[in-house]
């Protein structure tokens, strides 16, 4: 086992979760067990990628950005100082997560020289959405929400994690990633 | 015996009386059967040849290996590549000048201004020579020679060049060879006072087969120490560490690294005390490098990607324009010089196995590591990788300060190429 695992690790991973499911799926239809993670770790694929590509920048040396960027990339909340040798200035806090959509916006709007048109309206958003909406449903089940999956939908959702992550990569690096 | 000069030479009285002395002192087949003697005049570098047949017992007894391409420096040593004698093609020309076989074009400088009993100096055909001398007298037989007179050091370099061309001579004899006739031995000096070489110790003939200092990596070296310097002094101490910066690779071969040498006609790096300084704090890294990993109890591989990390161009070249950069900051610089802290899970201070495991996202699954190759992305992190410690009293090169300085060499690049 590699002693850190990178983004592409995950995706193979979901996919030979998605293999081992087709290899079983004659005698079997109960196929959740093997579909599950494949999703988590597809959707892992980006978290890894974004969090990652967020951390490149928030290296860079602080006067590099305004502070509420800064809070942004490093995932800080900005709070108000009112005691002490710098009363009355702001500063980073304790930790305030940002949701990955807002992550991926923030870093093609900030650091592509391409201007991203409408993304919300294309049909990859569409698919991270109903991506999304599948994950959220399996980490936090409720009995009113169904959860269904089968082969296809495990492999689409491979297949827009290796999108999204391919749509950053272009937009920050202008190139595309070698899965 | 009648010398002619060919229709395309020169006729110049100096070579005149030497090709005379040679014929007076050297048994020829043309002497023997009273032939004419031809002089040519090379149309590229304006030396002067003749060429001559010569039994193979007075070759055995005449001629130098160990010629020399500057003759007035005492300090001059041999130039040729030691002779590679479990080399396969080697062995075959042993066997077959054992069984009578005749050499031709072997390439002789006669000169009697250094090691007078042996005036025969071999430029090119070392191996053919060893191989008549192996073989003994009882194939006495004649061998064709190329006898070039009166060589300007210039002349003797190329002859010396274009002689080793056709057999497998490495671009580190070259440089070494070129190194000497343009700069003499400033470079191999420096590096001797720099404990980069001990005393007497000269350069490689293949780098990939030594674990010393190269010519060219000890140009790079040189280079990147000035380049670094010269940023420095342009950049502000804030500012320093908002920017990637290139660290620069010698080129190799038979021409001379134009910034290399623009570097060595305008600096005395014998006498410049703050690079002699920086190069002993490199040795003394390499040192400890390497000791850590031959070390029987360290628990990393000994290999020799492992014990020479530090002569890795990409760690060599960042290395060392960072030590240039940091001239003007003397905590940093201290810093910079301070040995990277090791322990038991990291016995070795370059951390040479994590290293070579190290991957960026944008880096294509084949890449093969921070610091294992020359290329300009890997000077540039390793650079990167250097000016981060430096921020820092004492530190361990882990996992996880790779990550950041690899990051942050990243982020500026992509910021810096318009991506922002």
């Amino acid at each position: 086992m590699p002693n850190t695992l990178n983004f592409r690790d995950y995706l193979n991973f979901a996919e030979r979760y998605i293999r081992y499911a087709e290899e079983n799926s004659t005698n079997s239809t109960d196929l959740e067990w093997l579909l599950i993670p494949s999703i988590i770790l597809s959707w892992t694929a980006i978290e890894y990628f974004v969090n990652n590509r967020l951390f490149d920048y928030g290296s860079l040396p602080e006067k590099q950005f305004e502070l509420h960027e800064r809070a942004f990339l490093l995932e800080k909340k900005i709070t108000f100082i009112n005691s002490g040798a710098n009363l009355g200035t702001f500063t980073l806090g304790g930790n305030e997560y940002k949701r990955l959509e807002d992550k991926i916006f923030f870093l093609i709007s900030k650091f592509s020289p391409k201007k991203e048109k409408n993304l919300k309206g294309k049909s990859l958003w569409q698919s991270f959405q109903e991506f999304k909406t599948l994950r959220n449903n399996i980490l936090h089940p409720r009995t009113n929400k169904n959860i269904y999956i089968d082969i296809d939908k495990a492999k689409k959702h491979l297949d827009t994690s290796k999108r999204i992550i391919q749509l950053i990569s272009e937009h920050l690096w202008g190139t595309k990633t070698v899965f | 015996m009648e010398i002619i000069f060919e229709e395309k030479s020169t006729k110049d009285e100096k070579v005149i009386q030497l090709v005379e002395e040679f014929l007076d002192k050297i048994p020829t087949l043309e002497k023997k059967h009273k032939m004419p003697m031809i002089v040519f005049q090379d149309g590229v570098n304006g030396a002067f040849y003749i060429k001559c047949s010569i039994l193979a017992e007075i070759v055995t007894n005449l001629c130098d290996l160990n010629a020399k391409l500057d003759i007035k420096n005492p300090e001059s040593f041999r130039a040729n590549r030691e002779l590679l004698l479990k080399n396969r093609t080697y062995l075959k020309m042993k066997e077959d000048a054992s069984k009578g076989r005749e050499f031709n074009d072997i390439i002789i400088e006669y000169t009697r201004d250094y090691d007078q009993d042996t005036p025969l100096k071999v430029w090119g055909g070392q191996h053919r020579i060893n191989a008549i001398k192996q073989a003994g007298t009882d194939k006495n037989h004649y061998h064709g020679f190329r006898i070039y007179f009166d060589l300007s050091p210039k002349q003797r370099t190329e002859v010396a060049l274009i002689s080793n061309t056709n057999i497998n001579v490495s671009n580190d004899t070259f440089d070494r060879m070129v190194e000497e006739t343009t700069f003499g031995n400033r470079l191999r000096r420096w590096c001797q006072l720099a404990n980069l070489l001990n005393e007497e110790e000269d350069f490689p003939d293949v780098g990939a087969r030594s674990e010393k200092i190269t010519v060219k990596r000890a140009r790079s070296f040189i280079v990147n120490y000035y380049l670094g310097k010269k940023r420095g002094k342009e950049l502000m101490e804030t500012t320093l560490d908002q920017n990637a910066y290139e660290p620069y690779l010698t080129g190799m071969g038979v021409s001379i690294d134009p910034k290399y040498s623009e570097i060595m006609n305008s600096e005395n790096i014998l006498k410049d005390a703050d690079l002699i300084e920086a190069g002993k704090n490199f040795s003394a890294l390499h040192k400890t490098q390497y000791k850590a990993v031959t070390d029987p109890n360290s628990s990393i591989e000994n290999r020799k990607s492992f014990r020479t990390k530090a002569f890795i161009e990409s760690v060599l070249c960042g290395w060392s324009y960072v030590a240039g950069l940091l001239q003007n900051n003397p905590e940093r610089l201290a810093n910079h010089y301070r040995i990277p802290k090791t322990n038991k899970k990291i016995p070795d201070p370059l951390n040479a196995k994590e290293m070579s495991e190290f991957k960026h996202d944008s880096d294509k699954p084949t890449y093969r590591g921070l610091g294992t190759r020359s290329s300009s992305k890997d000077r540039q992190r390793i650079a990167q990788l250097f000016l981060a410690k430096s921020r820092e009293n004492n530190v361990y090169l882990d996992k996880s300060f790779m990550n950041k300085a690899v990051s942050q060499v990243m982020g500026i690049l992509y910021t810096s190429q318009g991506y922002a």
